[in-house]
């Protein structure tokens, strides 16, 4: 499956321009991930994908055809689990991923609410009512409504909010395991996530794509501009964008990306996090 | 679709406000038969076609609540949220909107039914009397064109805002209020206590003038059109 | 303390609420639907002008705070602020305050109300405007229902939490209120029971009632609200594990058991109405049979209203001859409220019993007296005397206030039941104590006076008169002497209503409706030398009359009848025909015996009524108002389902068969006769021809064994048979 995104732009009706001339493309086998701060139109990208939402201008392509004359081919090939969501609370959870299957047309639809339970961790809860479950186990649900049929395009906003670490991890995997022959999306602001399964990086902010690439290329991007030091003075921070501050037994020891590393900071290997600050933090004193 | 229509009939009629509806219905009923109905209406007798539909008249403001009521399953700010899942689904949403309707209209047809097996319940305890044959047209003259048309209606108000659904079910209550016209005294209750009394005989048969009829087959039609409009209709695109 | 603040902070955030002033703001309006949409009640200015008003105000202010309450209460849940507030405050603690916010904005509106339409108010009701009348009728017809429907719509929301089923019980309860509960005083808890508001007199006994009925479902929806707070989910359990877990404070489930207990006793053990028969066809305490060889030779009693708690006190003697030689039970008609402190018989106490059963608004109270042959028995007795049940949508017959007061028969002093008068025919000595500023009428030829004076404001009358009981009247009354018929008429109305009287020129038209009757049937017995009350009575949507004495129903004469074009400065129908029962009704003219005989005084009450009416207001008018009434009612009587189909009557539970049968009755005599009359003077050749048929059968020679005048005398003396009459049932 292919992806194409040409010179998208979004204006919302109250004048806000969430998305600005974007262009990108998407090709399956991939996981990608999609970072960025709030506001930075990831949410409105995936909405756009997933044809909830028209572009003002420009247009995006499913394998070569434009997806608004295919809404129902994309749909057909669509997993998507949106950041906000809603459930019905009077259904258990097998019966509303079978509610699920029953939209999406599936054809055998208990061996695929089965898979997905399982592959979900839901097994012990499939006959107890969504309005009954918690906060994780709902998320849960989401993904695995998203996961029904084997979709070929995934999409996946904040898919990991409200799980506890074990589940991530174990989300993690699925995510990198599903996308060995399909294309899938992930946003998410757990930039942990991102850097163990994506193959693909894309970094946004105010509605413009600032970086898609490799986890490597933009990790490199950061060398020679993240340094540690041990903290003296607040006055010595100045112009410093500080990304983790620890206690250690010699004093406060500071973790810093910066343009120019100041002569007392030792320079570090970065990671990714410390790549995507960077980056972010550049556009910003832009 | 149908398994569609099973779970939205198990969302819609398998939850305290069902049971709770259900139970208020029979209340009601209940209440109007014994103290309105059992005089009888234009000097005919309780399980005449007359009273029978008057009964029926003072339950329709009820069954209209309830029949708005289920379509705020579908149109409530919590429904919203859930369609943002169910509209990337790849079914017709044609169809999908057609299900839930239909599962609405089985819950108000529950609804409906139960007023009807109460009067029967009614009319065999008090009188005897089990001759259902002859109440059959005021049944569908009285209920079905206000049932259809609150569905057909309240679809395409709930589709716009979802609040719009409560102020329609105040519809009822206003035809009360109104001096309406004699062809539209089915809205407010008059025809089955006032027409009977004007063919000039004791007991008449169950007949409806032309005009009324004509009115409530209009009202019939355009519910059917506003189902067949609302369902088949794109459902408003949420921005955000 | 803390609750305080949190109310105050809670008034605010609702006060700045869009939704919660449209809510005052509709409710301010709400009044105008009492002016054009919602009327129930009618006749008096106050009725029209604040009662409904004020009803209409408070169904919709009840409907619409019921509406906010749960707008509030569900706005937790719908912006999913529920999780953060329980976090700072109990969910039981902000239910309260949730009430107690909703319940403050209700009494901020009802002020704005009562602001906003004082001036209207005085402006319509005009000379009659009552500031103590506009201030219970808002408070309690209006003011009352506010909180009733905030609590039992939070109640429904906190038992369900859900806003679709709890607007659903709602509409439900206040839709019951105003359909099929409307007709029942104590269930119609959004609409009072209120038919008519005084002009003239005090409403007190109404405003009771309405009050009773209020604070009953104050406290039964505050139980049941207590009840639902309990419920009020927390820690995650449901409704029922929420109840466990709160009612183990075990002053809540007490709270709100003694609220619902405190409500259903209430309900049950009502003082404002009796538990009188509903079968009005039965008539059993006038059959009780006449003590053989035990006769009353005189009878005395001291009333004591206390017109600031609407109660009576008195004492009774009855002095009775038992030369049977043997004990005997004499039987009282007691008013239903009114208890019995003690019974002597010659200074010792007696046996004695109430009994249970109660008939068209008494209760039988049996004394039994020695076999010494002079037995003097006394019976101290008092209490709030309650009304008629079947009666109950028509409150306010037994105001007692300091503006008006109203004793009839049992209500005055036990009315002998059983026991036949010697040649003195129960002579009576009553005296009553009132304040100074109320004259005592007695409703007959007696006359009272003041025979003492005391220093506490009061001053007590006496009168003589005759009989087992008697009705008095008592107020601010003026009376004016007319002179008609060759009687003196003594007009009592109240002060207040003088001038209206005077500018509907009620001296003239009393003379006219005198003049008519003597001219066409003849001279009063008491005619020559003899008087005639005409008492203005406080509204009562009828009267009645007795030897010397017409009742007057206030509305006879309104401003607002005054205005009616179609009367000119006319006069209403029931002081017509009270007067006219002076000819047709008293003493022995009819024979009362079945109260079902189609036959009665009534019909030709009616009739006569019909033709002063004509005479006076045209024919049109009387066609319209009188033959057209009558023939409908009657039509209605005859094609009625039930009438066609005893036998589904029979079927029916019994209480069905009386409440249809009993509304049928009154058709026979009050629509269904005067019709044959009418027919009869078709027959016998037009109206002349009838009046001096009438004026025979007025003045004929009575039979001492059986005095009255029958339906037979009446076809006899039209030359008619009785077929001859039937009226087509297509009339």
């Amino acid at each position: 499956m292919k992806m194409k995104i040409h010179n998208v732009s979004m204006t919302y009706p109250g004048g806000k321009e969430a998305l600005k001339e974007i262009s990108l493309n998407l090709e399956s086998p991939c996981l990608t991930g999609l970072l960025g701060p709030n506001g930075a139109g990831k949410s409105t990208l995936m909405k756009l994908l997933t044809a909830a939402l028209l572009p003002t201008s420009g247009a995006i392509y499913m394998d070569g055809q434009p997806i608004i004359k295919n809404i129902q081919s994309l749909k057909a090939q669509l997993g998507y689990l949106p950041q906000d969501f809603g459930l019905f609370d009077e259904l258990t959870v097998a019966q509303f991923l079978d509610y699920m299957a029953a939209l999406k047309g599936l054809r055998d639809h208990k061996t695929a609410v089965e898979e997905t339970i399982q592959a979900v961790s839901l097994e012990e809860k499939k006959t107890a009512r969504i309005g009954t479950l918690s906060g994780g186990q709902r998320q849960r649900v989401g993904i695995a409504q998203a996961l029904l049929g084997n979709p070929p395009f995934l999409i996946f906003d904040e898919p990991t909010v409200g799980l506890d670490p074990e589940e991530r991890i174990h989300f993690r995997n699925l995510f990198s395991k599903t996308a060995q022959n399909r294309l899938v999306l992930l946003s998410t602001h757990i930039i942990e996530d991102v850097q163990s399964v994506c193959g693909q990086i894309i970094v946004m902010n105010q509605g413009r794509i600032l970086f898609a690439g490799p986890p490597e290329k933009l990790i490199q991007k950061a060398s020679g501009h993240v340094g540690v030091f041990f903290e003296k003075s607040f006055a010595q921070e100045d112009g410093l964008h500080i990304t983790a501050r620890v206690n250690t037994s010699q004093g406060i020891r500071c973790r810093a990306v910066a343009d120019r590393l100041p002569a007392f900071a030792r320079p570090e290997e970065p990671t990714l996090e410390d790549a995507y600050l960077y980056l972010i933090s550049r556009e910003v004193a832009k | 679709m149908i398994r569609i229509f099973k779970y939205e009939c198990r969302r819609l009629l398998w939850n305290k406000f069902f049971f709770g509806f259900f139970l208020v219905t029979l209340f009601y009923g209940w209440q109007i038969l014994t103290n309105v109905t059992i005089l009888g209406v234009s000097r005919t007798a309780p399980f005449s076609p007359w009273s029978f539909g008057d009964y029926l008249c003072r339950m329709i403001p009820l069954l209209w609540i309830g029949a708005l009521f289920f379509l705020t399953f579908f149109h409530s700010a919590r429904a919203r949220r859930a369609a943002v899942l169910t509209n990337t689904a790849p079914a017709h949403p044609g169809k999908y909107a057609f299900a839930r309707c239909a599962a609405a209209a089985a819950g108000t047809g529950l609804l409906m039914l139960a007023a009807l097996a109460e009067a029967a319940v009614f009319y065999g305890g008090y009188f005897g009397w089990h001759n259902w044959k002859t109440l059959a047209q005021p049944a569908f003259i009285s209920l079905a064109p206000p049932l259809i048309f609150a569905l057909g209606s309240g679809w395409c108000l709930g589709k716009i805002k979802g609040w719009l659904l409560y102020i329609w079910m105040l519809v009822p209550f206003v035809c009360m209020a109104l001096p309406l016209p004699e062809k539209l005294g089915i809205w407010n209750g008059s025809f089955f206590s006032e027409y009977p009394k004007t063919l000039g005989t004791l007991d008449p048969e169950f007949s409806l003038p032309a005009a009324t009829a004509v009115f409530q087959g209009v009202i019939l039609a355009l519910g059917i059109l506003l189902i067949v409009r609302g369902v088949a209709g794109k459902e408003q695109k949420r921005d955000r | 303390m803390r609750g305080i603040r949190l109310f105050f902070l809670e008034l605010r955030r609702l006060l700045k609420s869009r939704i919660t002033w449209l809510v005052i703001f509709l409710t301010v309006l709400s009044p105008a639907a009492g002016l054009f949409l919602y009327k129930p009640a009618s006749s008096t200015m106050l009725s029209i002008y604040l009662a409904n008003p004020s009803i209409a105000g408070g169904l919709t202010g009840g409907v619409l705070f019921g509406l906010l309450t749960v707008y509030e209460l569900d706005r937790a849940g719908r912006s999913c602020t529920e999780v953060l507030l329980n976090a700072a405050v109990s969910p039981l603690r902000m239910a309260m305050v949730h009430l107690a916010a909703l319940i403050g904005t209700a009494a901020l509106t009802l002020a704005a109300v009562m602001t906003v339409w004082l001036p209207v108010s005085r402006a319509m009701i005009g000379s009659v405007f009552d500031a103590g009348d506009y201030v219970l009728a808002y408070l309690i017809f209006m003011g009352l229902a506010l909180p009733l429907g905030i609590l039992a719509a939070a109640a429904a929301f906190q038992f369900t939490c859900r806003s679709d089923l709890s607007l659903v019980l709602f509409a439900v309860f206040a839709g019951l209120s105003l359909t099929v509960w409307a007709e029942n005083w104590q269930f119609c808890w959004l609409n009072p029971s209120v038919w008519a508001l005084s002009d003239d007199f005090s409403n007190l006994r109404i405003y009771r009632s309405a009050a009773y009925m209020r604070f009953t479902w104050l406290a039964g929806l505050g139980g049941v609200w207590t009840l639902s707070w309990i419920c009020i989910r927390q820690y995650g359990k449901g409704l029922w594990g929420s109840f466990v877990r709160n009612a183990r404070r075990i002053y809540r489930p007490v709270t709100a058991l003694l609220l619902a207990g405190c409500s259903v006793m209430a309900f049950v053990g009502q003082p404002m109405v009796d538990r009188s028969n509903p079968d009005e066809t039965v008539f059993s305490l006038d059959e009780i049979p006449y003590l053989e060889e035990v006769v009353c030779s005189g009878r005395s009693a001291r009333v004591f209203p206390d017109t600031s708690a609407g109660t009576v006190a008195g004492q009774a003697a009855y002095q009775f001859q038992n030369t049977s030689g043997k004990k005997q039970k004499v039987d009282f008609a007691v008013t239903p409220g009114y208890r019995i402190s003690s019974v002597q018989v010659n200074g010792k106490d007696a046996i004695y019993e109430l009994g249970d059963y109660q008939e068209y608004n008494e209760a039988v109270l049996e004394v039994e007296i020695p076999e010494e042959k002079a037995a003097e028995v006394t019976v101290e007795y008092g209490g709030f005397p309650r009304e008629n049940r079947n009666m109950s949508s028509m409150q306010g017959s037994r105001e007692i206030s300091r503006e008006y007061l109203c004793l009839e028969n049992a209500a005055l002093a036990p009315r002998l039941l059983n026991v036949q008068p010697d040649e003195g025919m129960y002579p009576a000595v009553i005296e009553i104590t009132l304040p100074d500023s109320m004259t005592v009428i007695p409703f007959g030829t007696a006359e009272a006076e003041i025979v003492k004076k005391q220093d506490n404001g009061t001053s007590t009358w006496r009168y003589q008169d005759h009989g087992t009981g008697g009705i008095v009247y008592a107020g601010d009354y003026i009376r004016q002497d007319i002179e008609a018929g060759g009687i003196d008429i003594e007009l009592y109305y109240g002060r207040s209503h003088q001038k209206i009287m005077e500018t509907a020129g009620a001296a003239e038209a009393v003379k006219t409706v005198v003049d008519y009757c003597t001219e066409h049937y003849g001279t009063l017995a008491f005619g020559s030398g003899g008087s005639l009350k005409l008492i203005q009575s406080r509204v009562s949507g009828g009267g009645y009359a007795a030897a010397g004495a017409s009742l007057l129903d206030e509305t006879d004469f309104t401003a607002a009848n005054l205005t009616d074009s179609r009367k000119g400065a006319g006069y209403g129908e029931v002081m017509i025909h009270e007067l006219v029962h002076q000819w047709w009704g008293l003493g022995c003219m009819f024979d009362n015996s079945d109260g079902t005989d189609p036959w009665s005084a009534e019909g030709l009450t009616v009739y006569t009524t019909f033709r002063i009416a004509e005479k006076l207001y045209g024919e049109e008018y009387a066609e319209k108002n009188y033959l057209e009434q009558w023939r409908q009612a009657a039509e209605e009587y005859y094609l009625n389902f039930y009438v066609r189909n005893p036998e589904y009557l029979a079927a029916l539970p019994e209480d069905r068969q009386l409440e249809i049968s009993n509304s049928l009755e009154y058709v026979r005599q009050y629509c269904e006769m005067p019709l044959k009359i009418r027919k009869a003077e078709e027959l016998v050749g037009g109206e002349e021809a009838m009046d001096q048929i009438l004026c025979s059968l007025f003045s004929r020679e009575l039979d001492p064994a059986y005095p009255y005048l029958t339906y037979q005398d009446f076809l006899d003396a039209c030359g008619l048979k009785e077929e001859d009459l039937n009226l087509d049932q297509n009339i």
